[in-house]
């Protein structure tokens, strides 16, 4: 399978899970809404929205771990002549590392987006726990943070001169669930986050 | 009394189990289909990127070491072309020393010997400055050094480079006066020989290997006819 077309497999997922967590949602959960119940309430959506997003920034990750270590291996997957190449990027032992801790960065988000998932989730099977207000925060510190990892492999794709669409994908993951938690902080906030049915038309 | 919560049951245990079922899934999918070989300069390790300038016998154009490198080669496949990089000062001793040995194995081991029924090896040497006193080089003094051109007004030691020991070598010489590669490799001396795989694995490290010259490395490494025949 050509390696855009594989993307689609995360970027879709992820696109989809980013229009379910932004004000508009709920034109794009309509139709689905008599399958799944929770996407009638904008908490449902966000929650959902946000699942999807990580799950799909997971998955991205591994890929990029996976090219990594095939790339190490002398084979190549994505290479291209063009600006969009993520073996060149991947490939670049310079720079396709966390510094000091010497791990792939697609193990740092594969980890990363495991944790936001798992904060995610487990709020949104208890919203109504006394730890679900300390999850969300957390969640948002953590993609906060994920936003100067962005800026610093947007740095070096400069200095390449190259685009690893594989990362990108995994960036537009990390921005997908900041505004999710940081929207579901906020309503958290609210006496509406109980009185989900309340939420319903909004 | 009965309590009736239980804290086991609390749903952060079942959704971590899962998640990190989830996360451990995608480490064996990934440990199952790669071997990912790491980067360094350790024998069994693939070789860093050699970049720079080199000197061609003409000009100085851009050299990529992975330009030389086959993915799809095996073990005992005699198509496929060695390398031996040389990390050398123009102005040390040893390095001077060994210029000689260095361009005869060059010659012996090339395309053109006939007496050497071996896989190709390719000679590369990488033209550092060390931080020593009087080790000041210059891409004029690589060229005399590498060419062997007297009254050239370059020093090679103290002595004029067209003094050194040897004819004037025909391999490439990079241009690494900024210690670039040299870091990169993590090399603490000069001379520092490597002997490379086709598929750009380190098969062979002098700093691996203290008293062993790179010839015998080479004869016991690279295929040949007689090692196949035997």
């Amino acid at each position: 399978m050509d390696s855009n077309v594989q993307l689609m497999l995360y970027l879709l997922p992820t696109l989809a899970g980013l229009l379910l967590i932004l004000p508009f949602g709920r034109s794009l959960s309509g139709p689905f809404e008599s399958i799944f119940p929770s996407l009638k309430s904008a908490r449902g959506r966000v929650f959902s929205g946000l699942i999807l997003t990580c799950v799909a920034g997971m998955a991205v990750s591994f890929q990029t771990l996976w090219i990594t270590s095939k790339l190490s291996e002398g084979g190549n997957f994505c290479a291209s002549n063009t600006v969009l190449s993520c073996d060149d990027v991947l490939g670049n032992i310079d720079y396709n590392t966390v510094p000091y801790l010497e791990i792939s960065w697609g193990g740092l988000g594969a980890a990363v987006f495991a944790i936001l998932l798992y904060l995610a989730y487990s709020s949104f099977k208890e919203p109504n726990a006394s730890w679900v207000s300390m999850n969300l925060r957390l969640g948002t510190l953590l993609t906060f943070g994920g936003f100067f990892v962005i800026a610093l492999l947007i740095y070096y794709e400069i200095k390449m001169g190259k685009i690893c669409q594989y990362c990108s994908t995994a960036h537009l993951a990390n921005i997908a669930a900041f505004i999710g938690f940081f929207r579901l902080m906020k309503m958290n906030e609210t006496k509406d986050w109980d009185d989900i049915w309340a939420q319903v038309d909004k | 009394m009965k309590q009736t919560y239980d804290e086991e049951a609390d749903v952060r245990t079942t959704i971590a189990i899962r998640v990190m079922a989830l996360f451990f899934v995608g480490i064996m999918i990934i440990a199952a289909t790669t071997s990912p070989i790491a980067t360094g300069t350790k024998e069994g390790e693939r070789a860093p990127a050699l970049e720079g300038k080199f000197y061609n016998g003409s000009q100085w154009a851009d050299f990529d070491l992975e330009s030389y490198w086959d993915s799809s080669w095996e073990e005992g496949d005699m198509s496929g072309q060695w390398v031996v990089v040389e990390f050398m000062d123009t102005d040390c001793p040893y390095c001077i020393q060994s210029a000689e040995e260095m361009g005869q194995y060059a010659d012996y081991f090339g395309n053109s010997n006939s007496e050497w029924n071996g896989a190709l090896v390719n000679f590369i040497a990488s033209a550092t400055q060390l931080d020593i006193q009087g080790h000041d080089t210059s891409r004029s003094e690589i060229i005399s050094f590498r060419n062997k051109i007297a009254d050239s007004g370059d020093d090679c030691g103290s002595s004029d480079c067209g003094s050194r020991p040897g004819a004037a070598h025909n391999f490439p010489y990079i241009d690494d006066i900024d210690q670039d590669n040299m870091k990169k490799w993590k090399v603490g001396g000069t001379p520092s020989y490597y002997l490379i795989q086709p598929d750009g694995i380190i098969a062979w490290s002098s700093a691996e290997h203290q008293g062993e010259e790179v010839v015998d490395a080479i004869f016991a490494l690279v295929p040949s006819a007689q090692s196949e025949g035997a």
